[in-house]
């Protein structure tokens, strides 16, 4: 009551100052703007202007402005077409063991009902979480190689492979890819797992009991009960991961290199190469380069939004 | 839909009380997940076991080594020339990164919940955004070129700045979540009491948010920790790298380089993560339940 009558004096002071306090408001935001804006938003549109000019890094020349050029031409660089397809393989690769892995263990962790083996189970799954990605493809890179890595060793001994039939993962242009993919799941699989319950955790527990009165198998459970529910969340996990899949460069740069010949060598890695390894470092063409690795990104991520739209 | 029927159903029927045995579907489910859990531990168990194996055994095929060899740890950090440097600059470099990105995200949070902004909306919006596209791809040749500008290049401590970004816009929305957490009564109440919009996130809000902030600056210590690709585009003596950048560009090989003293190496890098984890996990898992995971 006389909190309500506090509340009504205070509006009722002047607009002006009411503007004003609330003017301040925006100093909270500085140090976030001042990053975001500085290190995100301002080198994305400077990459947009450099993408129309001829800038070379190396060249003592100012940067002409060249309109479209670099576009039309790396819309003809076949390079780059095969490094986009590339891309696409890559996150069709892994997207769906990204997404479908990660759900089924979910429900199985959700299941637990001991109380020591759910949190066990749940710490176990967030340690890949807690190493940095570099590090953990440096380790996968051991893991591959052909000479010390555990993955050939184990083929051998259980007489998959022979010693001299051994793949060569990372060297291997039809392997590397699926090896890299498979890693990302790896990674990836306690953060998701976590996404997914969080989702399953929000699901009351009286619809299952329900369902299953009425006779419904664990099937029909997760088709009609637990997938519908989990749909934000995959919604949220395919457009962020469909994002990170198709601009991926640590794992190439770091597993790959630069060999052109490896479907490591993608849009993001061409990009790299040209900006600050080839030849005068023409960063004009590979901000265009970067441009329409971007652009064609954003195109399918409206796709999937609308293919994930709410139809309710 | 579905969902409602199975309410009403329910209204009608009361389940019976199952019966409490140990069903084959239990065993099979403990099963698979002790098997997932030994896929995400033996690669780790690996590592650890590499670094502690004598050199010949390191190169010879097999998980355990016939001699152990616990010298690999301090042999690296004395011989390899500047891998203490490495780590003191990534230990640099992550701490003043998840500072100023917590700092950022505390405020930035607080305000986008609980202080009325003109422009929210635009502000959320651009952050939205940018959590869609590839920003650190793309915006990668302008970052090289403001950073040479303000002289920063191939220079530790610059990398700081790119490094805020990473994880900003993802640490203001974990803490936009938690902030949402709390009443607004409460806020209007310490208003009441006559506390500034400072005062009341400090002195009531603060200590209300402390399993988000442990989110934030664990999420933000593991990207600033490992970053490769800024580190590896902006800087080039190997004095001023940090540890992750070196690491990946060291190659099993022989003397300093031999592989089991790089898996020491390794090992050394990922224990921090680790540690850290292990002594928050407490709030971590506290800090998703509260809304730090319903972005």
């Amino acid at each position: 009551m006389a909190s309500t009558a506090l509340v009504r004096r205070g509006a009722a002071t002047g607009r002006a100052a009411v503007f004003l306090s609330h003017t301040g408001n925006w100093v909270f935001l500085i140090p976030t703007l001042f990053f975001f804006i500085g290190w995100q938003v301002y080198p994305i549109f400077r990459v947009l202007w450099m993408s129309f000019t001829d800038y070379h890094f190396l060249r003592r020349e100012p940067a002409q402005w060249v309109g479209f050029l670099n576009y039309t031409n790396a819309l003809a660089d076949p390079l780059l077409l095969t490094g986009l397809l590339r891309a696409v393989t890559f996150t069709a690769l892994f997207l769906p063991g990204m997404i479908f892995v990660p759900m089924l263990l979910a429900i199985m962790v959700d299941r637990v009902s001991h109380p020591t083996l759910a949190t066990t189970y749940r710490l176990i799954l967030l340690i890949p979480a807690v190493i940095p990605g570099p590090l953990i493809f440096v380790l996968w890179k051991w893991l591959y190689n052909f000479n010390i890595g555990p993955i050939d060793y184990l083929l051998i001994q259980t007489g998959v492979v022979t010693q001299q039939t051994a793949p060569q993962w990372l060297g291997n242009p039809s392997l590397v890819l699926p090896a890299i993919a498979l890693m990302e799941v790896w990674w990836g699989l306690g953060y998701h797992t976590m996404f997914y319950l969080a989702g399953l955790a929000a699901i009351p527990k009286e619809l299952f009991e329900a369902a299953r009165v009425d006779g419904a198998n664990e099937l029909s459970l997760f088709w009609h009960i637990t997938l519908p529910r989990l749909r934000p969340i995959l919604l949220v996990l395919v457009v962020l991961r469909f994002g990170t899949a198709m601009a991926v460069i640590d794992e190439y740069l770091i597993l790959g290199g630069f060999n052109r010949a490896l479907p490591t060598y993608t849009w993001t890695v061409y990009m790299w190469d040209e900006a600050f390894q080839i030849g005068d470092w023409f960063q004009g063409y590979a901000a265009a380069i970067g441009w329409i690795g971007a652009a064609t990104m954003l195109v399918v991520v409206a796709g999937l939004f609308w293919v994930f739209r709410n139809r309710d | 839909m579905a969902t409602g029927e199975l309410i009403e159903l329910r209204a009608g029927v009361v389940p019976a009380p199952r019966p409490k045995r140990v069903k084959i579907g239990t065993i099979v489910r403990h099963v698979v997940l002790v098997g997932f859990m030994l896929i995400i531990l033996v690669p780790l168990a690996w590592v650890l076991l590499l670094s502690i194996k004598s050199i010949p055994d390191a190169y010879r095929p097999g998980f355990w080594p016939e001699q152990f060899d616990f010298s690999h740890y301090s042999y690296a950090i004395n011989n390899i020339p500047t891998l203490a440097r490495n780590m003191l600059n990534s230990v640099l470099v992550t701490t003043c990164t998840v500072v100023l990105t917590t700092i950022c995200a505390v405020l930035g949070g607080y305000a986008l919940v609980h202080l009325t902004l003109k422009g929210r909306a635009v502000v959320l919006a651009l952050l939205v955004a940018s959590l869609f596209f590839p920003t650190r791809v793309t915006s990668l040749i302008a970052i090289f070129e403001t950073q040479r500008a303000l002289g920063l290049i191939n220079t530790t401590v610059g990398l700081i700045l790119p490094y805020v970004t990473l994880n900003l816009a993802l640490s203001v929305f974990i803490m936009r979540g938690i902030f949402e957490q709390i009443s607004h009564e409460l806020v209007d109440a310490a208003k009441i009491d006559g506390a500034g919009a400072w005062r009341t996130l400090f002195s009531v809000l603060l200590p209300l948010t402390r399993n988000g902030i442990v989110v934030v600056i664990i999420v933000n210590f593991v990207t600033a920790w490992g970053e490769y690709l800024l580190g590896v585009t902006l800087t080039n003596d190997q004095e001023v790298r940090t540890l992750p950048v070196v690491l990946a560009g060291a190659f099993g090989g022989m003397g300093q380089w031999a592989w089991p003293r790089i898996a020491a190496v390794y090992v050394m890098a990922i224990a921090p993560g680790m540690a850290a984890f292990a002594l928050t996990q407490r709030w971590y898992m506290r800090g998703l339940q509260e809304g730090a995971l319903k972005y």
